[in-house]
């Protein structure tokens, strides 16, 4: 009951938001050459979701973004939990990431159009470079929000080696990590995107720009709902995983 | 409070239970090429079913003591043993632990928290369970069983956390300064509730608290420890009689004991 009076308002904001657009635009607060009314914007991006052009290139966008998550997720997650349970190694580079984590990863994007061309190879390798920080940082931080306690308490019970990774380390890491996969996931498509947009042959970053230069407007709108609906039903998935899981953390 | 449970049925039929003995036991810390002598030449005898206590300053090596008797760290020199069996490795069966609140795993219900125990040495998910709910009764926690640690009060949550030390029925139970996250009236009445069970269900206490009422009140021998290297200064005898209630702490020689634990304590801090 309570959780469909609130879908509810939330729906409301949502239809609110639309029909202040339409209105901007039909009262000329709003300049309809730049800014195409929803009433146009949203039957284009239902129509586009029919169009093999677009179709195609949604594929190879989403075809590069699991890719890269795919190989980034365990690789970022697993030198997170090595820096984080690892004196040695954690005093050696975890200044690194923290440092590294905050340089805005863009201005790298002209060394991977170098090293890796403009096509598939090259967006899945800037895809997983703007997300691994995120994911090492959340991993670390997961490998230390284990409390001794718990360990102490497991030893002291009798548990083996095995029974501490299962019942104790796991079910502790698994909701910080999955909140770093969230966000790395994030990092991971914008870095998709943005490589798509600045110099590319195909996908759905290459669409939106090309419609953008060429004054395609309710293109343009069309896509950039797609590629908002397509980021937000990724994330919101994520993050029902992620309550799943941590519950338990009040 | 609940009937005969299963646990303490199984236990009046079985045997007296064990003492425990630590023969000069010495800790040294490594740090960084420094050492720290923790602990110096520490002996004592912990007879069976008593209910024994110590105290001393903080840092003065009374939890590390605890932890190389629950066989979590060994002891540098000297030796730990429950009758003939020395103690170098953790013997849940025989030696039950005691933590504060805050080692209640919070993705585990209450429930299953105070089975941890008995689920990691792979009891029967039926036996196990029935157990815990038994001991969730006794410590009057039986309708919070399937709450979680973050639902639960800081007194309710070191009741779980003792339901788990007696649930898997060792001879010997530690506690580590159980109760030193509570508030005083907190405090005070888990220290009823932990005698009321132990009366019911003796087992070999070891308690390690820095309260010296709590210390008096509680045990039948109170252990008084120096400042580091910590030492054994004194073994104080609590001759009052049982069961304690707390118009015992008025009288003149609970005053008594606890002060002469105090000025041992006074003393050593002064050094």
């Amino acid at each position: 009951m309570k959780n469909t009076g609130r879908l509810l308002a939330q729906l409301a904001i949502v239809a609110a938001m639309f029909l202040f657009w339409e209105m901007a635009v039909r009262t000329g607060m709003a300049n309809a050459r730049i800014v195409p009314p929803p009433s146009e914007v949203l039957p284009r991006a239902i129509m586009m979701l029919g169009d093999p052009v677009v179709l195609h290139n949604l594929w190879i966008t989403s075809a590069q973004v699991m890719l890269a998550f795919v190989l980034v997720a365990p690789i970022g997650v697993a030198i997170g939990l090595l820096l984080g349970e690892s004196d040695y190694f954690g005093r050696a580079f975890k200044p690194f990431f923290y440092f590294v984590a905050s340089v805005p990863k863009s201005v790298f994007l002209p060394v991977f159009i170098l090293a890796f061309g403009i096509g598939f190879t090259q967006k899945v390798a800037f895809g997983m470079f703007q997300a691994i920080f995120v994911l090492v940082i959340s991993a670390i931080a997961a490998a230390e929000s284990v409390s001794p306690d718990y360990l102490k308490m497991a030893r002291a019970y009798g548990a083996s080696r095995r029974q501490l990774y299962v019942e104790i380390y796991l079910p502790a890491m698994l909701p910080v990590i999955v909140e770093g996969l969230r966000l790395g996931m994030i990092f991971n498509i914008t870095g998709v995107l943005f490589a798509e947009m600045y110099v590319s042959r195909a996908g759905l970053g290459h669409l939106v720009s090309t419609w953008g230069m060429s004054f395609q407007m309710v293109n343009l709108f069309a896509g950039i709902l797609l590629a908002a609906s397509l980021s937000i039903a990724v994330n919101e998935l994520l993050r029902w995983y992620e309550n799943r899981v941590g519950a338990w953390r009040g | 409070m609940a009937g005969l449970s299963v646990v303490e049925a199984e236990k009046t039929a079985e045997s007296t239970g064990a003492g425990l003995w630590v023969e000069n036991v010495t800790h040294v810390f490594e740090t960084g090429g420094e050492s720290l002598m923790a602990l110096h030449s520490v002996s004592l005898e912990v007879e069976a079913e008593t209910f024994y206590g110590i105290v001393g300053p903080s840092g003065c090596g009374k939890s590390s003591l605890l932890l190389m008797m629950a066989g979590l760290l060994q002891p540098s020199e000297g030796r730990i043993a429950i009758g003939d069996e020395t103690v170098s490795k953790p013997l849940p069966e025989e030696i039950g632990v005691v933590f504060q609140e805050s080692s209640l795993l919070p993705w585990k219900t209450a429930r299953e928290n105070v089975e941890f125990p008995l689920y990691l040495r792979g009891v029967d998910r039926r036996v196990r369970e029935r157990a815990a709910l038994e001991m969730l009764e006794l410590v009057g926690l039986g309708e919070f069983a399937n709450r979680r640690p973050h639902e639960l009060s800081g007194g309710m949550k070191q009741r779980v956390a003792i339901a788990r030390g007696f649930c898997q029925n060792p001879d010997i139970l530690l506690m580590d300064e159980p109760f030193a996250a509570l508030d005083e009236q907190t405090r005070m009445t888990l220290g009823d509730e932990l005698l009321h069970l132990w009366d019911r269900n003796k087992k070999t206490v070891v308690f390690v608290t820095h309260s010296l009422t709590e210390a008096v009140y509680l045990c039948d021998k109170v252990a008084v420890m120096s400042a580091r290297p910590g030492e054994i200064l004194e073994i104080v005898d609590i001759d009052l009689p049982r069961p304690r209630t707390y118009e015992m702490m008025a009288t003149e020689k609970f005053g008594k004991l606890r002060a002469r634990i105090w000025e041992l304590i006074r003393r050593t801090q002064q050094k």
